[in-house]
């Protein structure tokens, strides 16, 4: 059965870096990733499911590694040759959809006692993704042995990262879980108050995620939320969808300085420069989500946040150069945010998720509970029918203009791209889900 | 790049053993003997002629009045000038008739001139200055100077001490007097205008304005019987005023204004700063401008 | 030869084409059979001898004020006024009118033996002026002389130590001024009457005033009823100005108002084709249009910018009266009207303009669209007595290219303007309410204003405002050839040839509606039966 593979090859490796230079995703054709014909792999355990993938999205991570530019720390926690695909929305032999979490923490690698951070429900952090019963892998879609979401061939899941799909759910929506997770977990993390006022450099899937779960989750009472949301986004279709989803402003990201200085009061120290944003401020935002992570953004990011304010990574950076001088006087708390795991939130308060915000309630008003990020993320993906992100979906032998697409996504007026893996024959139309027609945004 | 490892690199000083303190001659201290070498005296004589006095030119038209009266003097002698500008100095080199521009020496400010060692190689080289101090009167700059001038340097000096703060002159004082008391050689009076417009007091390097100047030439003055430093020095004010009037005006009306003793004082009219600033007249025109006007 | 009056031209077939500013390029454009095109007076012989003319208008002053060495005595206070860069336009060729006179003023006060004079740029909330701007307007000998020594100050409306608060109006506007000219036995003042709306009381009451005092006046409200700000017995701006100028002689501040006007020769030789009529047009001015027009299609705008901004006009000196504020206004008031008055008969559907590339508020600077809009639908829409050029509902097309580009150190607060408030509300009264405050308070507009060259933070609202009595008058607005989406942010229509502006307004005014067009700059007032 049809599956994409990504081997370790050099040369390959070596041109599909030269041919990203020429932009992202352009490299898929003559890169490491090829199509081929391959088994559906072996169930580590008797306790280990069949999944068929239904919709598998593409990444960004999975873009930096097709571009051989995602950093080489990841050398010892990936093993090849693997089939990539982790945010997967797929069917078991019973006929029961469900979304994978692909992180391979203790549960899934046999490894008892679990570490420290899998003990406390913190997945993400796990410290034993190298080792144990299966190949090292952080996440199903980096690890040889359980195979990923863009073949035919199908993956083999635990248990413990499968999350069944309510039927109101389409199959776009469900796939849009894995991502939007990441997001909440970014905001989670933040420890918003309620008086902030934050800012989102980036408005593709990550960032606007980011947007849809700040107002999400607000709304419903789980997390206090931001007083203010601006959002820097390129593309006009980005920040019309900003807005949508509950950002307070949505601007050019060379504007996005100049709207931050003036929420927040504060003068900018550079003489005013003409078409870049005021500089660096002497205030601004207290968080700044960088959905993008080049070394640019982070830049961004310094000049606009206030002293010991937070710039939350989100997105997978590579190797940066980052002048860290504004880090160190100003105090800023630099953070990264991957996957996802538990979170500690409020208690929902039975208000229907409408979009309605929250007054900043600070969390210590009501009683905490801990909740699966995953759980967070369904419930975001349900306010805001986050299914139609999903902007086209290809089948896996179209999968070079798939990659060129989503590598392009901004540009040419898309958000997620995804590989459409349905049999023709059971390609059902969900509830409130999009037919999926190979190609066509 | 590593740094270099000894025996590529300078040592360090052990921290056990002292160090002597280098000793750094600049100021007075500096030694400007060798500025007087012939060969030296041929590269700035070269410099002046070819480099200087055209550049001077180009960024100050000049128009030289009384010359003819060097011509019957003879060398050393102590030329006393207003001082407004930093180009002072080079254009009056410039302006000295030939006999006298390859051997003279300018008194200049030890505390400004010399007190970096490669400022003082640069002065001696290019203008043959020699440091004396101006704050206080100091018997080491007179000594240096006097001998200079038996030599037979010539000697230019700013009786004021420094260039005039708005326009108007500064009292002189009683170094140009006492040399030629000591030594016994005149004192030509000279007065330089203009040059406050093209390379002005005060503020970073900028470009000069260009601007037209005027030198004009007095005749010698010797100490009379008896008379003191000061009155001299008073003497030699009063004689640069005159020539200050003989530029303005013309040389009849000003010597009528002198026997008068009416000439109008170099040091300005004693009322406010705005005052004596609107005192001082409008630029002089160019007559000439760079760019045709849109 | 006499300067001929302005004229009110009927086009009909055997007109030549019309020549239409469009920024910082002009273009010829062929308007409809029936139109009409109001074209300014000829400039006014300049007066032969202006210094003996300036001593002559300060030896022997109108109204109730003596003449100026009479007020002049040693150990007096005396602090001389003068207006800023926006004054005049395009700049004047050397020697500046302000130096002319206020070197006879200096003459005056060093020959009376006054020491202590201060000279004091009337800015309000306009920018600082640069060392060239103001050597310029000054002259060199007076730069030179007062600049030094720190007594060429410029007026710094947000410096608490330097406003006195005078007290308040019988209709309760705060008088705040500056503190030098609050606290001096004499204010001389010298004026630049460029247009109507200049001078008098509002040179002193808005020139040196803050923005507390500023606000009573430069407000939507006080803008919609003043129709128009040109004619300053129907202005609402005047009568709030002449309280204020009122209470400020009451409180024993002596003013001594200097106030010239100029003739409208605008612009020099190798441009003499943009002030002469299309039909009189010799082979030189056409040669000279053909090359101009070729020649800046080819420059980058940059430099085409400051190759229009290095233009300097040959402005003379037309009269000159001195005394006290409004007499002397009178005065110059009708001397403003002898140059530029030009009578109309009856309002229009249509009123078109092409707008050049300088205002006020952009010398030496770029033209944003918050000022082409300042400039098409404040000034010139005003430059009325009477009634509006057009009717009330009709339409006004401009042409001109509004670059979506500001200039980041004079004009920081515009581009915040134009991306927060112009993209949430157009409407006046909504922005004053919702958004002047901010910015008028933002600490970082203030510092710049204070140490840098950039108007006030609230500056572009005051943009917005003056254009207040035409957007409430008006039915549509239409701008051609400029950027469409800076256009509609504006709430304008955008088209890209005159004809599509006339089809477009053919919707509000009607299939065959009249059209009028005011050929200015040279500029004009129009009286309008």
């Amino acid at each position: 059965m049809k599956t994409l593979v990504f081997e370790r090859n050099l040369a390959r490796f070596a041109a599909s870096r030269l041919a990203s230079n020429f932009g992202s995703g352009r490299a898929a054709g003559i890169g490491p990733l090829r199509l081929v014909e391959a088994e559906p792999p072996e169930l580590p355990s008797t306790e280990w499911r069949r999944v068929t993938p239904r919709l598998s999205g593409i990444c960004g991570s999975d873009l930096a590694t097709l571009d051989g530019r995602s950093s080489r720390y990841f050398e010892h926690l990936v093993s090849f040759p693997f089939v990539p695909g982790h945010e997967v929305v797929g069917e078991l032999e019973t006929g029961a959809r469900i979304v994978l979490e692909p992180v391979l923490g203790c549960a899934t690698r046999a490894l008892d006692p679990p570490c420290a951070a899998c003990r406390r429900g913190m997945h993400g952090d796990c410290e034993r993704t190298a080792f144990g019963r299966l190949a090292p892998g952080i996440q199903t879609g980096y690890c040889a042995d359980t195979g990923g979401g863009w073949s035919h061939a199908g993956l083999v899941a635990h248990p413990s990262q499968l999350h069944p799909v309510p039927d109101s759910f389409s199959d776009e929506d469900a796939v849009m879980v894995e991502p939007v997770a990441c997001a909440c977990h970014a905001v989670c993390d933040a420890q918003l108050r309620g008086t902030e006022t934050v800012a989102v450099l980036g408005a593709g899937t990550l960032g606007l995620a980011v947007v849809a779960a700040l107002s999400a989750l607000s709304a419903s009472g789980r997390v206090p939320g931001a007083a203010a949301v601006l959002v820097g986004a390129k593309y006009s279709h980005q920040r019309r969808l900003a807005v949508e989803l509950g950002a307070t402003a949505a601007i050019g990201p060379d504007q996005l300085g100049r709207a931050v200085r003036r929420r927040s009061g504060s003068l900018a120290l550079a003489e005013p420069r003409a078409s870049a944003g005021p500089g660096p401020l002497t205030g601004g935002a207290d968080v700044v989500f960088d959905c993008v992570g080049s070394s640019s953004s982070i830049a961004q990011s310094l000049e606009m946040v206030r002293p010991r304010g937070r710039v939350v990574l989100v997105g997978m950076p590579g190797r940066v150069h980052v002048d860290l001088a504004p880090l160190w006087q100003r105090e800023v708390r630099l953070a990264g945010a991957y996957a996802y795991g538990t979170e500690v939130v409020g208690p929902p308060d039975g208000r229907p998720p409408d979009g309605r915000p929250v007054d900043g309630r600070p969390p210590d008003g009501g009683p905490a509970e801990s909740v699966g990020t995953f759980a967070l993320a369904f419930a975001v993906v349900a306010a805001h029918r986050l299914g139609r992100l999903v902007s086209a979906t290809y089948p896996i032998d179209r999968f070079e203009e798939a990659i060129a697409h989503a590598g392009a996504a901004g540009r040419r007026g898309a958000v997620k791209i995804a590989f459409d893996l349905r049999g023709t024959r059971d390609r059902r139309a969900a509830p409130s889900g999009r037919q999926s027609t190979g190609g066509t945004p | 790049m590593r740094p270099l490892p000894f025996p590529f690199a300078r040592p360090e000083w052990p921290a056990s053993l002292p160090r002597p303190v280098p000793e750094r001659r600049v100021g007075l201290d500096y030694d400007h003997a060798w500025s007087r070498r012939y060969a030296v005296r041929l590269a700035r004589a070269m410099l002046l002629d070819n480099v200087t006095r055209p550049v001077a030119r180009l960024v100050a038209p000049t128009t030289v009045r009384g010359a003819e009266v060097l011509t019957h003097v003879t060398p050393p002698v102590i030329f006393a000038a207003n001082h407004a500008s930093h180009l002072d100095t080079p254009l009056l080199l410039t302006t000295l008739p030939v006999r006298f521009r390859h051997r003279t020496v300018v008194a200049a400010a030890a505390d400004y001139f010399f007190d970096r060692r490669w400022k003082a190689i640069v002065w001696s080289f290019s203008l043959a200055a020699v440091p004396i101090e101006r704050a206080r009167v100091n018997r080491r700059s007179a000594d240096v100077a006097a001998a200079l001038i038996e030599e037979g340097w010539n000697l230019v000096i700013f009786p004021e001490g420094g260039r005039s703060r708005d326009g108007w002159a500064q009292p002189f004082r009683g170094g140009a007097a006492y040399l030629a008391r000591r030594t016994g050689r005149p004192v030509v009076p000279v007065h330089v205008r203009g040059t406050r417009h093209v390379l002005p007091r005060g503020g970073g390097p900028r470009m000069p304005r260009r601007s037209p100047v005027s030198v004009v030439f007095g005749s010698p003055l010797s100490p009379a019987e008896g008379e003191d430093a000061r009155r001299f020095a008073a003497r030699i004010e009063r004689s640069v005023a005159v020539l200050a009037d003989e530029a303005s005006s013309d040389w009849w009306s000003a010597r009528v204004r002198a026997a008068r003793a009416a000439t109008p004082s170099l040091r300005g009219p004693e009322v406010s700063a705005w005052r004596r600033a609107w005192a001082l007249g409008p630029r002089p025109k160019d007559g000439r401008d760079a760019w045709p006007r849109v | 030869m006499t300067p001929r009056p302005g004229l009110v031209l009927e086009v009909d077939r055997s007109t030549p084409p019309t020549l239409f500013w469009h920024g910082e390029r002009f273009v010829l454009e062929r308007l409809p059979e029936g139109s009409r095109i109001v074209y300014a007076p000829e400039p006014l012989d300049p007066l032969e001898d202006p210094v003996g003319a300036i001593r002559h208008a300060l030896l022997h002053p109108i109204g109730d004020r003596d003449p100026l060495p009479a007020l002049l005595r040693p150990g007096m206070r005396l602090t001389i006024c003068f207006d800023d860069v926006s004054l005049p336009l395009p700049p004047m060729r050397a020697p500046d009118v302000r130096q002319l006179v206020i070197e006879q003023v200096l003459e005056m006060a060093a020959a009376a033996g006054v020491d202590d004079v201060v000279l004091v740029a009337a800015l309000a909330l306009h920018r600082r002026m640069t060392e060239a701007e103001l050597r310029h307007a000054l002259g060199d000998r007076v730069y030179d002389a007062f600049a030094p020594l720190g007594l060429l100050t410029q007026h710094d409306a947000e410096d608490p130590d330097n406003l006195v608060h005078l007290g308040t109006t019988e209709r309760g506007e705060d008088v705040e001024i500056n503190r030098r000219a609050a606290t001096s036995d004499l204010v001389v003042y010298v004026n630049i009457n460029l247009v109507a709306m200049d001078g008098g009381h509002k040179s002193v009451a808005t020139g040196l005033a803050s923005y507390r005092s500023l606000r009573h006046h430069h407000n939507p409200r006080t803008m919609v009823h003043s129709r128009s700000f040109m004619d300053a017995p129907s202005s609402e701006l005047h009568s709030s100005n002449w309280r204020m100028g009122r209470l400020i002689a009451e409180s024993g501040i002596k003013v001594f108002q200097i106030e010239t006007t100029l003739n409208t020769d605008t612009f020099p030789r190798q441009f003499a084709f943009l002030q002469r009529r299309e039909w009189e047009w010799s082979v030189r001015d056409r040669a000279a249009f053909a090359a101009t027009s070729a020649a800046l299609e080819r420059t980058p705008a940059r430099l085409a910018r400051q190759v229009f901004h290095s233009i300097r006009a040959p402005h003379a000196l037309v009269s000159v009266q001195a005394g006290e504020v409004e007499a002397v206004h009178a005065v110059t008031t009708a001397n403003v009207w002898r140059q530029q008055g030009v009578e109309v008969d009856g309002q229009t559907d249509i009123l078109t303009m092409g707008l050049p590339y300088i205002c006020p508020y952009n010398v030496n600077s770029i033209m944003n669209p918050v000022l082409v809009a300042c400039l098409g639908l404040g000034y010139f829409f005003n430059l009325y007595r009477g009634r509006p050029l057009v009717r009330e509902g009709g339409v006004v097309i401009l042409h001109h290219p509004t670059p979506w580009e500001f200039h980041p150190g004079h004009h920081p607060s515009y581009i915040d303007f134009f991306e927060e408030v112009l993209s949430d509300t157009t409407d006046p009264v909504e922005m004053a309410k919702t958004y002047e405050e901010s910015f008028a308070t933002d600490p970082w507009y203030v510092h710049l204003y204070r140490t840098g060259h950039a108007y006030h933070g609230v500056h572009p609202f005051y943009m917005w405002y003056w254009c207040a009595h035409a957007l409430d008058h008006l039915g549509r607005v239409i701008v051609v050839g400029g950027d469409p989406a800076a256009v509609r942010r504006m709430g304008f229509s955008p088209a890209s040839r005159l004809d599509d502006a006339l089809e477009m307004a053919s919707d509000v005014v009607g299939r065959s509606p009249t059209l009028t067009h005011i050929h200015t700059p040279p500029l004009l007032m129009a009286d309008v039966r």
